[in-house]
């Protein structure tokens, strides 16, 4: 004991071995319930617009072949787009079961795969044959395959294509043309496959061509944003299958829902800001989620930011990211034209030894990015001549966007080698 | 062929067991899989199918193999799960 008496700690060092050596009671009782992925038994707030989903499929339960159906569902970030198609999909899956109808719901994030339309008919087809070669076959061909597929198996189909405006961006009208118009290339066989089409804004299918648009924009389910009461409900719900009886008081509920309800009523960054928050009173031994949690959660979550986007960038894309958190952080401005970020994009790849992008590439990126939320472009005009991008990261702190690219480039180049 | 050649080959073994544990595969599948060589994977799944064990089915350009409703395939079947299944005591009857 002698060894350790002049040994003084930190509060945090304290809690750590603390932590480390006294078992403690957690706040959770069932942390995964507040995973980004887990569909809850019920949907609060969304029951009128899971019952008109159902009303637009319920011809698979009745008569299969004679229909198929599109629908498009379109949200703000977090207001259960992906929880309804998936919580809808469970359910007719059962429903099909139970009447002896061979179904499969399947729902790809087409960001996921970059928006290609091949690796993400791929993943339809290995519903049914999971060894299907994943290379070297062109969408039209799988498409195909998919089809000749479920009519061996006389199964009907509901492909769910999330986040489907990355798809009209990488492959534009051709590729929804081939998917919305595929029935009449099929002429007197039997309707197998249907589609739920998630995107955040209807303006992702202006690009379109005519004919393409016309065949999407048949059955359109809007959600709303949630209300602070719905934001309330949503997470008390939660709470009672997360956490221990009591250990979230009802103060705390209302703090966070109001946060989240100036997050654009924003759903799934409530959940995230609930979980952390019970981190936060986990790691200080507190026994119940405190306002003080809540606050510390706050301050670390970047709400702009989504760890599976983010995955899902390209090696330059996260470079170029990486370089702009650096602009940002290193100078005070709060704009950067975009001469400046390739400056530091270059001595960025110079570091991560890449060849650097063009210019032509690097505006790409700005465009995509600025989609994405993580960065604001604006066009400014160049003292001199010209007009520039104007580059600015209005919500992420550069401190933080600096961490998060730096370790995933890291895992990227240690997973590359 | 013979029923003895048809069995008399290591690789056409393999074959058969993985296309039992997998499903349905196509012929760069099964050679990657065995580490067997591309032409001869092709000529041993041509031998089981024109034995009748296995069936192609193609789509597209995508060929594979699988097992056929066939006497001999269901035979084929249950020789290899009763093997697999007797593994660990080998002597049981």
């Amino acid at each position: 004991m002698h060894l350790f008496k002049n040994i003084i700690l930190t509060k945090k060092q304290y809690s750590l071995l603390r932590n480390a050596v006294v078992p403690r009671q957690s706040v959770f009782k069932d942390e995964s319930k507040l995973d980004i992925n887990y569909i809850p038994q019920k949907l609060p707030h969304r029951e009128a617009q899971q019952r008109l989903l159902m009303e637009f499929f319920n011809f698979i339960l009745r008569c299969p072949e004679k229909m198929a159906q599109r629908v498009i569902l379109t949200g703000d970030v977090g207001t259960g787009k992906t929880a309804l198609a998936q919580h809808f999909g469970a359910e007719i899956s059962s429903e099909a079961n139970k009447r002896s109808i061979k179904f499969r719901y399947v729902h790809v994030n087409c960001r996921e795969f970059r928006g290609a339309l091949s690796p993400i008919l791929h993943r339809a087809v290995t519903a049914f044959r999971p060894n299907y070669p994943a290379r070297g076959y062109g969408a039209e061909e799988i498409l195909g395959s998919l089809m000749q597929v479920l009519d061996e198996e006389n199964a009907h189909m509901i492909l769910t294509l999330d986040e489907f405006d990355s798809l009209i961006e990488k492959e534009g009208s051709d590729a929804v043309y081939k998917l919305t118009r595929l029935q009449e290339m099929r002429q007197g066989k039997p309707q197998r496959l249907s589609f739920i089409f998630i995107m955040r804004d209807l303006k992702a299918i202006e690009p379109l061509d005519e004919s393409a648009k016309s065949t999407l924009q048949r059955s359109i389910i809007r959600l709303e944003r949630y209300g602070k009461p719905q934001l309330v409900d949503i997470l008390n719900d939660r709470v009672a299958m997360a956490f221990e009886l009591g250990a979230v008081p009802e103060d705390v509920v209302d703090l966070i829902s109001e946060l989240a309800y100036t997050e654009t009523g924003n759903a799934r960054f409530g959940i995230e800001l609930l979980w952390r928050a019970g981190k936060y009173a986990d790691a200080s031994d507190a026994g119940s989620v405190e306002a003080e949690c809540v606050r510390n959660a706050v301050s670390a979550i970047v709400p702009s930011l989504r760890r599976s986007e983010l995955a899902s960038l390209g090696l330059h894309q996260k470079l170029f990211l990486l370089a702009v958190a650096r602009y940002f952080k290193e100078n005070k401005d709060a704009y950067a034209s975009m001469g400046e970020v390739e400056k530091a994009y270059a001595v960025v790849c110079e570091e991560y030894e890449e060849t650097p992008n063009s210019h032509t590439q690097l505006y790409n990126y700005v465009q995509y990015l600025s989609k994405l939320g993580v960065i604001k472009a604006e066009i400014g005009t160049a003292e001199t001549r010209g007009r520039t991008n104007r580059i600015s990261l209005p919500t992420i702190p550069a401190v933080e966007l600096e961490r998060e690219m730096s370790e995933s480039l890291k895992q990227e180049k240690s997973g590359a080698a | 062929m013979e029923f003895e050649e048809v069995f008399s080959s290591k690789s056409r073994m393999k074959i058969l067991k993985l296309i039992n544990q997998l499903g349905q595969l196509n012929v760069s599948d099964v050679t990657r899989r065995l580490k067997l060589n591309f032409t001869s994977t092709s000529e041993h799944l041509k031998v089981l199918e024109s034995e009748g064990i296995l069936q192609e089915r193609t789509y597209g350009r995508v060929r594979m193999y699988r097992f056929s409703e066939t006497a001999k395939a269901k035979a084929v079947v249950v020789l290899i799960e009763a093997w697999e299944k007797q593994q660990p005591a080998g002597n049981e009857i």
